[in-house]
């Protein structure tokens, strides 16, 4: 840019002091001295010097292939003030490009004097100089004056002139080589007075250069975020290609300020005289924007945006981050600096594995092919090795012949071409290959660089500070304690009230006299954040512990030792990472990974996390290792699967959440966190090894008690013991209405549709389920499906609707209409109470559920513990059928099939939990409903041997089996059932039941 | 510090207790769920009496039964800078734990002298001077708190022997 700028600026200046038509490109033309004469004197010789510097510029390569030739004994610097003084005759005496090259030696020099002399009225020439020369001698340097010199002397001195000039030259080197000496002398003498004038001195120029109204402008254009130096660059080759031609490009100067995160990214800015120049010069360049109108930038902010930032003065032991390559996002510690400043050398902790991940039959990295070029060497992709100091030892092992031992000093290694010092690695970075800026070095990175034993202790907290300047702002909070830690007010303590700016308010506390309880201002760089020994605080930022709370053990200076509550370790950090924690709790981690996640580790390895840190995860696999992982080597999470069903070694049914117990082993027990395959992964809450968790297969494993349930060891079970939830639980089971077998009864029926669409349409039920029917329509040749609640059944042939029809069909009680079952109590005959058989007066053979056959009655008697009205009216008991029925049973005498009476058994002893049962223990109410019952009925003493002997699987699965049932409901059975012989109410009854059946139960 | 005081506890009661020895399972509930427990701040010792049962009032809903009790204990409640005597439970090479009660105490090393140095001899880790001052697993040791953490059900601590008079016991 620079060079850029060089080139186009003498062009316009010239363009526009003088004649822009006529620009010419030969810069030999337009500094004539004539026409500097026809000007206003002062302008075009400054022009003119301009012109010349950049012409100097410009012609530096040639000057130097001018050396080439040349002898060679100037040095450099004589080289370029020749060049200009070349220039300087050049001009004025108009000569030929060729006396560039041979200006420089003497014998030529006065060759080209004398042949002057032919051809120039030389006295014509000194004359006119002379006139000019006393504006020069004013305006110009002293090192412009000696071709003015020479100028005035006879021309037969020029050998003289030649001396003299090198005299002064030597003089002026020698002046250069002492500047810097002398200006330290100069200071030293007159320091005082420099300061008092020097302010002016400076000042006025700057005031002058800035920018007028006749000066270019300079517009801002947008461009795509992060192409502005491409763009710039693009725009240079631009200029550079077009600018002998006949259309160049007419801009001043071309820049863009900062880099992708600074605020004025996305824009360049231009300068040039118009704003079609800056339209032409990048029209066609790739990412600017060119649908926005150039923007001109205020004359009045032109100089801020030229503003030069100061970069961040680099330090030794200063902290720096490697932008690229290797070591890229490493920690450095800048070690030296060299004096161009931008090259530095940087102490970096290695990372190096030695070789040992290296195929050993892969080419070496400087293999060199016979045709002499170097084999690219395929980079192997492996993970970079973590940072360890370096070791020779590990060295040795595989690549000792890489491994050079440092001269003098026995810690310094050259190993593959890299220095090793102390076991740092001592890495030269231009200054560009290294991030100054937002270091925000962890602790625990800072202390890898301290070689002593736990780092924290002997750490370089003065390099630290330095490196940690200025990334203050915001670290306080109103609320903190704080500490004065320097200045006058040092060892005040008190809690900040208000933060501006780098100010902190601060209200001190009770016991500092005389400014106790007075609100002070402190500069943030003297504060430091307070705590004490038992401080309960959270680790806010700056480290790899944000979020961690715990409790302060130690406090060394501003670096504060916490005791975290979430696994006991201690940890350091800075006070200022710190604030006072008034909740508890562990870190709350942003891992995507949560404790109890089951994740899949690899494609056959799944495993459930243990514990989640920071950084990285412990798993447990199913193989019950521990594994610790970092978040990216998982490979996805598994998602719980709460209805996932396995078996266990008993092959009953395992759920998640069921409590299971391992058969062998440690018989470790627990909770199901996961099934998967035939793993299961268990957590137990008493266990702390593995947070818990636990593994085994399926078949090792058995179930203790299902989710919900309790497992029987632990004392009463109060689910067995409340009928509320016992009815849910499973002993209800059986008491539901059964699922209808065979073939719904409703097909083929003719039903109406009472709602919905189809309203009042009468159809012909083709197929039906629990509660839909698909119905054929009459109207329509059509089947539709319709609930069978919106359906009601009617005659075929009448058309008439058969009131509760489907519902008696799905009961499986005959078409009849279904009244009530006979609630009437008591008094009603037991067959009339019999319940909804349309007759109670049949014969029990048709008693049977209308007579159907045994098949049939079992939908209707298997249904008879549900409907504990219908049998229970049999008795004539209001819902105490169940007393009742043992007198019913023992009516039967060795009725061997009545085992089915233990059901009743089982009913009645649910129902001496009904609190009216129990209030209807006494004589009186056992003599109202049906006098049968014993004191073994007794209610609150319900949970007697005889009761719970009721509910045994041994009462329940003789009821429940089918064959129970048919052989139940033999005409004679029911029959006698009926009969007022059943409501025996005398004890006899009792020593009349079956022993296999009641005897062992009752006594 | 140990202190009287006079609590309140909600108990429900599952109504297939709902019987005259109801007030029995009260007590047995109150005793078994109380005694030994750690409010977050406080340690329940004993319970001394029962000085109250309300009148049960029956939870809609669930049929429970909730009874307030209040009963007067003997609370234990650590305070910050407290001197307590505590059991060493584990030692290792940042500090040593130990048990005050029900609370779990970490001395940190910055918090132990510096002449006790941890040491390894055999299989015991402990801090000793090699001479009459050893702090090993099962140890007495005289403990400062330094700060104390609350959580539900749980308290922890942090205490120093760095003072004089504190340190292990002499048995």
């Amino acid at each position: 840019m620079a060079s850029f700028m060089n080139q186009e600026f003498p062009d316009e200046e010239e363009e526009d002091d003088f004649n822009p038509a006529q620009q010419d490109d030969s810069d030999n033309e337009n500094d004539d001295a004539p026409d500097a004469d026809d000007d206003d004197d002062n302008v075009p010789s400054k022009n003119a010097r301009r012109g010349r510097d950049d012409r100097a510029g410009d012609e530096r390569s040639s000057s130097k292939r001018a050396q080439d030739e040349d002898e060679g004994d100037d040095d450099d610097d004589e080289e370029e003030e020749l060049e200009e003084e070349e220039e300087e005759e050049e001009e004025e005496e108009e000569e030929d490009d060729d006396d560039d090259d041979i200006e420089g030696q003497p014998s030529r020099k006065r060759r080209k004097k004398q042949r002057r002399n032919q051809f120039i009225d030389v006295e014509a020439e000194v004359d006119e100089e002379d006139e000019e020369e006393p504006e020069e001698d004013d305006d110009l340097p002293g090192e412009e004056m000696h071709p003015d010199d020479l100028q005035e002397l006879p021309i037969g001195a020029d050998r003289d002139d030649r001396k003299h000039r090198e005299l002064d030259r030597q003089r002026e080197a020698q002046l250069q080589v002492d500047a810097e000496e002398e200006a330290a002398r100069l200071k030293e003498r007159y320091g005082r007075q420099a300061r008092a004038s020097g302010a002016t001195g400076a000042i006025v120029p700057q005031r002058l250069l800035l920018p007028g109204a006749e000066d270019p402008r300079i517009w801002r254009m947008k461009c795509r975020p992060g192409k502005e130096r491409e763009i710039i660059n693009a725009l240079r080759n631009r200029t550079i290609q077009y600018a002998g031609s006949r259309d160049p490009v007419e801009i001043i100067s071309a820049f863009e300020r900062g880099g992708t995160n600074s605020p004025m990214a996305g824009n360049i800015y231009v300068e040039a005289r118009q704003v079609a120049d800056v339209e032409k010069a990048l029209n066609g360049i790739n990412h600017v924007f060119m649908g926005t109108r150039p923007f001109m930038v205020p004359m009045e902010e032109m100089p801020d945006l030229l503003k030069v930032r100061k970069t961040k003065h680099l330090e030794e032991g200063m902290y720096v981050r490697v932008r690229r390559g290797h070591y890229q996002g490493d920690l450095g510690c800048v070690d030296e600096v060299e004096a161009n400043g931008t090259d530095i050398v940087v102490r970096l902790v290695p990372r190096l594995d030695y070789g040992l991940n290296e195929d050993s039959n892969a080419p070496t990295m400087d293999e060199i092919l016979p045709n002499g070029q170097k084999r690219k060497r395929i980079k192997p992709i492996t993970a970079r090795p973590p940072p360890r100091l370096f070791n020779e030892n590990d060295a040795k092992k595989k690549h000792a012949k890489y491994l050079q031992k440092g001269a003098l000093t026995n810690n310094i290694w050259t190993y593959q071409g890299k220095e090793y010092v102390d076991g740092f690695l001592m890495e030269a970075f231009k200054i560009s290959g290294l991030q100054i800026d937002d270091v925000n070095p962890t602790l625990e990175e800072v202390s890898r660089f301290q070689s002593g034993e736990d780092g924290a202790g002997n750490m370089d907290l003065q390099s630290l500070a330095a490196t940690l300047k200025g990334s203050r702002g915001g670290d306080f909070l109103p609320g903190d304690k704080v500490e004065l830690f320097r200045g006058e007010q040092r060892g005040v303590t008190g809690r900040s009230v208000q933060v501006y700016g780098d100010v902190v308010k601060i209200k001190v506390d009770n016991n500092h006299g005389a400014l106790s309880g007075q609100t002070i201002e402190a500069p943030i760089k003297d504060l430091r954040k307070l705590f004490r020994e038992g401080d309960h605080v959270k680790v806010i930022g700056g480290s790899k512990y944000t979020d961690e709370v715990g409790m302060v053990v130690k406090i060394k200076d501003d670096r504060v030792t916490i005791l975290t509550d979430s696994n006991q370790q201690e940890i350091t950090v800075f006070s200022r990472d710190l604030r006072e924690a008034e909740d508890s709790g562990g870190a709350t981690s942003d891992s995507k990974y949560a404790l109890f996640d089951l994740v899949q580790l690899d494609a056959s390895t799944v495993g459930c996390v243990i514990k989640v840190d920071r950084e990285s995860l412990r798993v447990l696999d199913q193989t019950s290792n521990i594994r610790s992982l970092l978040p990216t080597n998982i490979s996805n999470l598994i998602e719980r699967r709460k209805n996932a069903v396995a078996t266990d070694r008993d092959g009953n049914e395992m759920k998640v959440d069921d409590m299971i117990k391992e058969y062998s082993g440690e018989q470790k027990s627990g909770r199901v966190l996961h099934l998967h395959r035939n793993f299961v992964f268990a957590h137990d809450r008493e266990s702390t090894e593995n947070a818990g968790v636990w593994v085994s297969r399926n078949t090792n494993v058995i179930t203790v008690a299902a989710k919900g349930g309790r497992a029987n060891s632990t004392g009463v079970d109060l689910t067995k013991m409340n009928p509320a939830m016992k009815r849910t639980g499973a002993g209800a089971a059986g008491m539901a209405p059964p699922q209808q077998k065979g073939r719904d009864r409703l097909i083929g029926k003719t039903v109406k549709i009472r709602q919905g669409p189809n309203k009042g349409f009468i159809g012909i039920v083709k197929d039906a389920t629990a509660d839909i029917a698909k119905v054929e329509l009459h109207a329509k040749n059509k089947i539709i499906t319709v609930q069978k609640d919106m359906l009601s059944m009617i005659d075929a042939n009448t058309g008439k609707v058969i009131e509760g029809g489907i519902q008696n069909l799905s009961l499986g009680r005959g078409g009849a209409p279904g009244k009530t079952p006979g609630y009437g109590g008591g008094s009603q005959t037991p067959a009339r109470g019999f319940g909804s058989m349309p007759s109670g007066g049949r014969t029990p053979a048709y008693a049977m559920g209308g007579g159907r056959t045994p098949a049939w009655k079992q939908d209707a008697g298997g249904r008879t513990p549900g409907y504990a009205s219908g049998g229970q009216t049999a008795y004539g008991g209001g819902g105490l059928g169940g007393s009742t029925s043992y007198g019913g049973g023992t009516s039967y005498g060795g009725a061997t099939s009545y085992g089915g009476g233990s059901v009743w058994g089982g009913a009645g002893g649910q129902s001496t939990w009904n609190p009216n049962t129990a209030g209807g223990r006494t004589p009186a109410y056992a003599s109202a409903n049906s006098g049968s019952k014993t004191p073994a009925y007794g209610g609150l003493e319900a949970p007697t041997p005889g009761f719970n002997s009721a509910p045994t699987p041994g009462a329940y699965q003789d009821y429940q089996t089918p064959g129970d049932f048919r052989d139940a409901p033999t005409p004679g059975v029911r029959n006698s059932y009926q009969t007022p012989g059943g409501f025996p109410e005398t004890p006899g009854p009792y020593s009349a039941e079956t022993p296999g059946d009641f005897g062992p139960r009752y006594d | 510090m140990f202190f009287v005081k006079t609590l309140e506890h909600r108990i429900p009661l599952h109504p297939s207790y709902f019987a005259s020895d109801a007030q029995q399972h009260i007590l047995a509930k109150l005793y078994a769920d109380k005694e030994g427990s750690n409010t977050g701040t406080e340690l329940i010792i004993a319970i001394i009496d029962v000085e109250d049962i309300s009148e049960p009032k029956v939870v809609p809903g669930t049929g429970q039964a909730e009874y307030d009790v209040s009963y007067r204990a003997i609370v234990w409640r650590p305070f910050k800078g407290e001197v307590v005597d505590a059991l060493v439970t584990n030692v290792v090479s940042t500090g040593f734990f130990a048990d005050v009660g029900g609370m779990k105490v970490f001395v940190s090393k910055s918090m132990i002298p510096p002449q006790l140095k941890y040491t390894v001899d055999g299989s015991t880790p402990s801090f000793t001077d090699n001479a009459e001052q050893t702090v090993e697993r099962n140890s007495q040791v005289r403990i400062r708190i330094k700060g104390i953490r609350s959580e539900i059900g749980a308290m922890f601590a942090i205490g120093s022997i760095r003072e004089d008079y504190l340190g292990p016991l002499l048995q």
